[in-house]
């Protein structure tokens, strides 16, 4: 590893009770299209430190990009000079200490990202853009090469190296009312398919063109497709068995431990040894990562910790699994690594032909659900009409209304296509007991 | 990893300029260089406990070569010369290739060097009092032992821009930043709510000293527990009294970034092509100004260095016109508004709104109420989504209450607001005197979130509306 804190930052960890030093540098390259052309090309380097510190109850925090001589005795005394004015906490749990890894390391580095120039993002960019049936009026591919390292006063001295490929696509058909497509990739290898984006970038972009609007309301089940339900799961499920939102009395099942919180169906782990954007042998305090049941048969089995909480499960983290830059300048939080969802045995067209009467969404306009609550009411782009076993017709402009925490207790199916989008790996699930509302 | 280098942000305008002059001399039609400094407070607790303390200062350069009708950026977390020119070389690298020549920029040359004006600046606070403000507005809410977690929070951003362009702008500006809150939630057995409260602004920490930290803290908590009571929303088409939070939500969502100039020479709004053309009800206006004093979105200047402006964006019901940067204004041959905005030195510069709000009308709101026979009244919002290709938008409200018959009844917990933007905003009947403007974050579509605010009067219209369960 090339990255490594500047001997001050080393010297300081041991003037405190305990203390650590976070440092991450990461190259950066993007490529925009706007209306259907290569518009922007962008290269950027960042790099950061944070220093942080308890001493005597009190505590001290501070973060810098280095970009000066002076940088790193900056953040020393910033850190200093917050720790001297902090009131004493009542309980303060210490950082990581070394451990062993528990996780074989997961193949998180491509040389192809790290090789990638601004040419090759070009010629990717103008193969979509040459694939595509439909206009693509905004869309971007960005890589990037992170390393970092953490070490502290209890001889942790770990380090990470990682790449990032993100690639966020919309489409739109040549037409009066054109509705729009939206397709994500989301890796840590160079492995988007550009012939791929841009037959599914036509695909949406065609079946939203052809939406009608929805009137009426009715109660049915929703299904949704990984890309979807990915994010509905992180925000409810992900917050729910946070272990900060446990600790403050946030997540509704803060006292569900060893309880049916879901469908007999649901088993979901956290597992930072497959290939995935956060997956990593380390967190970014330290300490080990593991594979962790989350659900097992729609019972919980536990909760994702960091230090702050203490009894860390290895999932206090820095770096992000979308942004790349900035790493060191976010205190850890915890995080899931790599949510997976067991997979099923039903086909979607299994899915569909079971369904009495249902939408399977294509695309919401921002797939999230209340962190606290679970409750969500979405804004449907398009989705599919499902009656009696098949698809009848495509709508619009409805809302999609229900409780995620109160869905995962009602799962219909789950499908056999599991995909993995960011840190989330989901087949297709159908839900009961939701409801749609329109004009 | 930390080479030799002894420059620091405020010495970087003479390597800005020599950047500038080497991105013209490698064939740049225009060139910009901007260095920033970012230096953060933030403060948080959890029941009385701090759970953040946090001081930061991040900076570097982003260098812009504008070339055959397109951009190559070069970026660098560090003022050494050598490093600026790497970025600056970059920069053209990145702008070479295929283009669209022959596509002229309209850059402002301005010479100013400017500090924020505020009445306290942070700088000139100590750390305690920032933190006892903390811990008074967690302290505040401590009313109820159905409040299970209370959270109090003071941030801080000072924003120390340079900006030199190839066209002679030299410009040095100071952005400040400051915003105290307080965010409780109650529960009682499986049921959980929460609620918000607290200023935002350009100002310094006047903000804090002026605010009764108690009295916000109290009230968001005692509301916090009043809102376990309230009923799930109705759902369907009907009447809806936005607040000036929902308001704004309105305005920025559904209006706001379909007037963003980009969206228009991408032809992925709705609105292109619609200057001129009605859009909303007689009672509608509705603007982007970045010139507000003291708001959440205001800058002296844009980040291209386009001094910020204000734009009418419909006028009487009747649509104006768009936000431009640099370049949607060169595509379409208008000037440049001061909307070319990024979040900070190392991401993209685009059109983006500063502080976008509905004009005000001339009904009180307890008329507006009474004269309502059966509708919803917002407080506050959660967040929204735009829908620039669809002309419809999503908006996420805290809570509600029930107007029956002129009167407010039921308190009805969080649901969504949608519809089609021109239809709501003709069904726009009525709309009070005063204009709120409440701050936030914008991230278009994704990412790269910028400070703006969004607001506007009480306004009723018609919308659906979905109860969340």
């Amino acid at each position: 590893m090339s990255v490594y804190p500047d001997d001050r930052a080393i010297q300081a960890l041991k003037r405190y009770d305990q203390a650590e030093v976070y440092v991450s540098e990461t190259v950066v390259r993007t490529v925009y299209i706007d209306g259907s052309r290569i518009s922007n090309v962008e290269t950027k380097v960042d790099s950061g430190m944070m220093f942080r510190m308890t001493d005597g109850g009190r505590t001290g925090k501070s973060s810098v990009s280095l970009n000066s001589e002076g940088a790193v005795q900056d953040c020393l005394d910033m850190a200093e000079s917050v720790l001297s004015r902090s009131p004493e906490a009542k309980s303060l749990n210490g950082y990581a200490i070394p451990a062993s890894p528990r996780i074989p390391a997961p193949d998180v580095w491509d040389r192809r990202v790290e090789d990638a120039s601004a040419e090759d993002l070009r010629e990717l960019a103008r193969q979509v853009i040459d694939n595509c049936r439909v206009d693509i009026p905004r869309a971007q591919i960005r890589v990037s090469c992170t390393e970092s390292r953490t070490v502290n006063g209890n001889g942790v001295d770990v380090g990470h190296r990682s790449t990032l490929v993100y690639g966020h696509f919309t489409s739109m058909a040549r037409l009066e009312h054109p509705g729009e497509g939206m397709e994500t990739y989301h890796g840590t290898g160079l492995d988007l398919d550009p012939v791929a984006i841009a037959e599914s970038l036509s695909r949406k972009a065609e079946a939203a063109a052809g939406c009608r609007e929805y009137k009426g309301s009715e109660k049915l089940s929703m299904i949704l497709p990984p890309s979807e339900l990915g994010d509905m799961l992180l925000s409810a499920v992900g917050s729910a068995v946070n272990g900060e939102n446990r600790k403050y009395g946030r997540s509704r099942w803060a006292g569900s431990l060893g309880e049916k919180v879901a469908s007999d169906s649901l088993t979901v782990v956290d597992d930072p040894s497959v290939r995935a954007p956060l997956s990593c042998v380390y967190d970014d305090e330290g300490t080990p990562a593991e594979r962790k049941p989350v659900i097992e048969g729609g019972v919980l089995k536990g909760f994702l910790n960091d230090t702050f909480c203490g009894g860390s499960t290895g999932n206090g983290m820095r770096r992000s699994s979308v942004e790349p830059q900035g790493a060191y300048d976010r205190t850890p939080t915890i995080k899931p690594l790599n949510l997976v969802v067991k997979p099923g045995s039903m086909p979607l067209d299994r899915i569909i032909e079971n369904t009495d009467s249902g939408i399977l969404v294509e695309k919401f306009a921002w797939p999230e659900a209340d962190e606290l609550t679970g409750r969500f009411g979405l804004n449907v782009r398009c989705g599919y009409v499902v009656r009696k076993g098949e698809v009848v017709g495509t709508v619009n402009n409805a809302l999609l209304m229900g409780n995620m925490l109160d869905a995962v207790a009602n799962i219909e199916m789950i499908g056999n296509d599991p995909v993995q989008t960011g840190v989330v790996t989901t087949p297709t699930m159908s839900f009961s007991g939701t409801e749609l509302v329109g004009n | 990893m930390q080479s030799a280098v002894l420059v620091k942000a405020e010495d970087s305008q003479d390597v800005l300029h020599k950047a500038v002059g080497r991105m013209s001399d490698l064939g740049a039609e225009f060139a910009d260089a901007k260095s920033q400094t970012i230096r953060n407070v933030g403060i948080s607790s959890m029941n009385g406990e701090l759970r953040q303390l946090v001081r930061k200062s991040t900076g570097g350069v982003c260098l812009r070569a504008w070339m055959n009708g397109r951009w190559g950026y070069g970026t660098a977390t560090s003022f050494d010369p050598a490093a600026v020119m790497r970025a600056a070389e970059d920069a053209v690298r990145n702008a070479s290739g295929d283009g669209r020549p022959g596509m002229e920029l309209e850059p402002s040359a301005v010479r100013r060097h400017e500090r924020a004006h505020v009445r306290i600046h942070p700088d000139s606070v100590g750390i305690d009092e920032k933190i006892s403000a903390v811990l008074e507005l967690d302290s505040a809410q401590g009313v109820d032992p159905k409040v299970v977690n209370r959270m109090g929070a003071y941030s801080e951003e000072i924003k120390d821009n340079l900006l030199v362009n190839s066209a002679g702008s030299d410009l040095g500006w100071e952005e400040v930043r400051t915003l105290c809150r307080a965010m409780s939630v109650a529960a009682d057995g499986g049921r959980m709510e929460q609620y918000y409260g607290g200023p935002d602004s350009t100002l310094g920490f006047e903000v804090v000293k002026d605010s009764d930290l108690e009295l916000i803290g109290r009230t968001t908590a005692e509301e916090a527990v009043k809102t376990l009571s309230a009923e799930r929303a109705p759902s369907g088409q009907m009447t809806v009294i936005s607040d000036p939070m929902v308001s704004g939500l309105l305005a920025h969502e559904a209006m706001g970034h379909a007037s963003e100039g980009d969206e228009i020479t991408k032809r992925r709004s709705f609105l292109t092509g619609a200057v001129g053309r009605r859009v909303a009800s007689e009672a509608i206006t509705m603007y982007d100004n970045g010139t507000v004093p003291g708001a959440h979105g205001s800058v002296p200047f844009d980040d291209e260095g386009t001094p910020s402006g204000c734009t009418k964006i419909i006028d009487k019901g009747v649509y104006t016109g768009y936000m431009h940067s640099l370049e949607t204004a060169a595509r379409l041959g208008c000037r440049p508004t001061g909307n070319g905005r990024a979040e900070n030195f190392g991401k993209r510069t685009w059109v983006r709104m500063t502080n976008t709000y509905f004009g005000p009308g001339d009904w009180e709101k307890d008329d507006l109420v009474a004269d309502t026979r059966r509708g919803i009244l917002c407080d506050k919002m959660v967040n929204g989504m735009e829908d620039p290709v669809g002309g419809c938008f999503e908006a996420k409200c805290l809570r509600g209450f029930l107007i029956e018959n002129g009167e407010v009844t039921r308190m009805v917990r969080s649901f969504t607001l949608t519809g089609k933007s021109v239809e709501i905003l003709s069904s726009a009947d009525a709309l009070t005197r005063e204009v709120v403007l409440d701050g936030g974050m914008c991230g278009k579509g994704i990412e790269d979130w910028v400070r703006v605010s969004s607001g506007g009067p009480y306004m009723r219209a018609r919308m659906i509306v979905g109860g969340g369960q």
